[in-house]
C-alpha cells in the first residue's frame, strides 16, 4: 500500500529535523571586539586545521580550528583584501587583494607552514580564487573575467572573459586540465586550464549561475543559480544531463565531495544576501536531501569536505564556530 | 529631436551662422563640430550583479498603470571618450520594484532599447528600493551597454537622494560598499505635482572604444 503525502511528508520533515540536530559545532573561535567576517570570504583548510577569513577591519586572519588561537594575522598593505583559499594539499594559502577597484589586483600565496611568500602575482581585481588539484596552478574570477596562474613558472597562462560582464565562480577538474566557469552573461564555460581555449559552453538558463564544481571524477559538473536550479551537466557536450528538485532558495555555493557522490550546497535566502543561508548535503545520484541544516541567527560563511564530512563556518554574534555534517 | 548637425544647418538658414569661407558649408560644419568635442571621461563600470536575466524584450516602459513607486523618467545620451554620439549601442536595465525585490520569473523592471541616430535613450520606470536585508546596498539600476567596436560597459545608476548618502553623496558615497566613486550618483529632479511627484534622472553614458 502507497503511504498517503501526508505520511510522507511527516515522514520527510521528521527526517530533515533529525539530521540538523546531527550537525555537529566542533569548535568555536571568538572574534575580536567590534569585529566581523566578511560572509563571502572564509576558507577551512582541507586538513581541518587552519580557518581564514577576512575581517571587516580588513585584516586577514588565521585560526587554529583545534584551538581557536590566532595563528598570524595579516594587514592588507596592499589594497582591500578581497579572498583567500587554501590549497588542495593545505600546503598554501592564496590571498587576494584588490589595488584599483575594476582595473587591477594583486595575488598573494603563502606558504603556510612558514608563512614565506612564495608568489606575488598582479592581477585583475577578483572575489574568488582557487587551487588546481595538484596545487601548481591557481585561477581567479571576478568583474572583469577568469585567469590562470602557473605558479612555478610564476606566469599567467591565459585570461578569459564573456562577452561581457565577468565570472561569479568557478572549479578545477579534479585531474586539472579543466577550468569551468560561471559567467554573468548566464552562462557556463568549460576551458582548457593549459591555454585558456573554450572547450564548451553551456547556457541553461535565462539567470546568472553563482556556483559550479566537477564531480564524477570530472565527468559531470554541479551548476547551481540564482534562479534556485541546480542542474547536472556534461563538461564535454555542454549539456544539461539532469537537474535537482528545487530548493526554496538562491544557490550560493557548491562543493562535491572527493567520491563525487554528495554535495553540499549553500542557499540564500530570496530575500536577500544576508539574511539566512542554509546548506543541503544532497545525494548527487539519487537528487535527495541527506541533511539540511538551518538556524535563526547564524550565517554561514564557507566550508570544505574533510573526510567524509563536510565542515562548515558559521558566524553568531562575535563567534566563528566551525560545524561539522554527517 | 535635432542632431547637432541639423542645428547648425537651421543656424546657417536663420543667419545665425554664417560663412565666410572658401571652403563650403558643409565643410565648414563638420570641421566647427569637431572643434566642439570634449573628450569625455569613460563611464566608470560597476559590477553586474547576481540578478541579470538573458533575453530581455526590447521595452523602454518598465512602469505598469497602478504600480507603486514614485514614478521615474531615465534618459541620457551614449557617448564615446573622444566625445562621438555612439547611435548603435544597446542599453540593457534591470532593477528592483520599489520594495527592493528583482523580478526572477519574468521581465518586470527589466528593458531593452537601442539608443537612435543621437545616441539618445529613454525608459520609463520606478525608483528602485533597497535590498530587503537591510545591507547598505544603495537604491540603483544597473547597465550593461554594449556597441560595436567599443568595449562593453556594465556599471550602476545611484540615486543623490538614497538615504544612506545623507544628502552629501560626494563625501558618504562609499558608505555603499560596491560603490567605488561618486560618479555613478545622479541629481534626481522633482517633476509633477504634490498629489503625484515624478522623478527625472539624467545619465550619459560613455564608452571606450576597442
Amino acid at each position: 500500500m502507497r503511504p498517503n503525502i501526508a505520511v510522507f511528508l511527516l515522514f520527510f520533515s521528521m527526517s530533515i529535523t533529525v539530521l540538523a540536530q546531527s550537525a555537529r559545532q566542533e569548535k568555536a573561535i571568538t572574534l575580536p571586539a567590534g569585529v566581523s567576517v566578511d560572509i563571502a570570504s572564509a576558507s577551512v583548510s582541507p586538513t581541518g586545521n587552519l580557518v581564514a577569513a577576512i575581517c571587516s577591519d580588513d585584516m586577514l586572519r588565521i585560526w587554529s580550528a583545534q584551538s581557536g588561537e590566532l595563528v598570524r594575522s595579516l594587514k592588507a598593505n596592499t589594497g582591500a583584501h578581497s579572498a583567500v583559499q587554501f590549497s588542495g594539499d593545505g600546503r598554501l594559502l592564496a590571498v587576494a587583494y584588490e589595488i584599483v577597484a575594476y582595473e587591477k589586483g594583486t595575488i598573494q600565496v603563502f606558504d603556510v607552514d612558514s608563512w614565506k611568500l612564495e608568489d606575488d602575482l598582479t592581477s585583475l581585481p577578483l572575489y574568488a580564487v582557487i587551487f588546481s588539484p595538484d596545487s601548481r596552478r591557481l585561477s581567479d574570477a571576478g568583474d572583469l573575467g577568469t585567469e590562470i596562474w602557473d605558479l612555478k613558472a610564476q606566469k599567467k597562462v591565459a585570461s578569459m572573459s564573456p562577452p561581457f560582464g565577468g565570472s561569479a565562480a568557478l572549479a578545477f577538474s579534479p585531474d586539472g586540465r579543466w577550468v569551468a566557469t560561471a559567467d554573468q552573461d548566464t552562462f557556463v564555460r568549460v576551458y582548457d586550464a593549459s591555454t585558456g581555449n573554450l572547450h564548451s559552453s553551456l547556457q541553461g538558463s535565462l539567470l546568472e549561475p553563482a556556483a559550479v564544481a566537477f564531480a564524477a571524477g570530472g565527468k559531470s559538473l554541479v551548476v547551481g543559480r540564482v534562479d534556485k536550479t541546480v542542474s547536472i551537466i556534461d563538461p564535454d557536450a555542454g549539456k544539461v544531463i539532469r537537474a535537482l528538485p528545487k530548493q526554496p532558495g538562491l544557490i550560493w555555493s557548491i562543493d562535491v565531495a572527493a567520491d563525487g557522490k554528495r554535495a553540499v550546497i549553500g542557499y540564500n535566502s530570496a530575500e536577500g544576501f544576508s539574511d539566512i543561508h542554509h546548506l543541503t548535503l544532497w545525494d548527487l545520484d539519487k537528487g535527495t536531501v541527506l541533511a539540511d541544516f538551518q538556524k535563526p541567527g547564524i550565517i554561514v560563511t564557507g566550508g570544505t569536505f574533510v573526510g567524509d564530512h563536510y565542515l562548515f563556518l558559521a558566524a553568531s554574534g562575535n563567534q566563528l564556530t566551525l560545524w561539522s555534517l554527517p | 529631436m535635432l542632431n547637432r548637425r541639423d542645428v547648425l544647418q537651421k543656424c546657417i538658414a536663420l543667419g545665425a551662422v554664417s560663412i565666410a569661407s572658401q571652403f563650403s558649408a558643409e565643410e565648414m560644419l563638420a570641421a566647427f563640430q569637431e572643434s566642439e568635442k570634449q573628450p569625455r571621461k569613460p563611464t566608470p563600470p560597476n559590477t553586474m550583479g547576481p540578478f541579470y536575466k538573458r533575453l530581455v524584450p526590447v521595452n523602454d516602459v518598465l512602469r505598469a498603470p497602478g504600480d507603486s513607486g514614485i514614478p521615474l523618467n531615465l534618459s541620457g545620451q551614449v557617448f564615446d571618450t573622444r566625445g562621438d554620439i555612439v547611435p548603435g549601442a544597446i542599453i540593457e536595465i534591470w532593477q528592483t520594484n520599489h520594495k527592493g525585490y528583482y523580478d526572477l520569473e519574468g521581465y518586470r523592471y527589466r528593458g531593452k532599447v537601442n539608443v537612435n541616430k543621437s545616441g539618445a535613450y529613454s525608459f520609463e520606470s520606478v525608483i528602485p528600493g533597497h535590498y530587503p536585508d537591510k545591507s547598505r546596498i544603495c537604491q540603483h539600476i544597473h547597465y550593461a551597454v554594449v556597441s560595436p567596436g567599443h568595449k562593453p560597459l556594465v556599471t550602476q545608476l545611484y540615486f543623490a537622494t538614497d538615504p544612506v548618502f545623507d544628502g552629501d553623496p560626494a563625501k558618504n558615497y562609499s558608505r555603499d560598499p560596491l560603490l567605488q566613486t561618486p560618479e555613478l550618483i545622479r541629481p534626481v529632479i522633482l517633476t509633477g505635482d504634490p498629489s503625484e511627484v515624478h522623478a527625472k534622472v539624467r545619465f550619459e553614458l560613455c564608452l571606450e572604444r576597442l
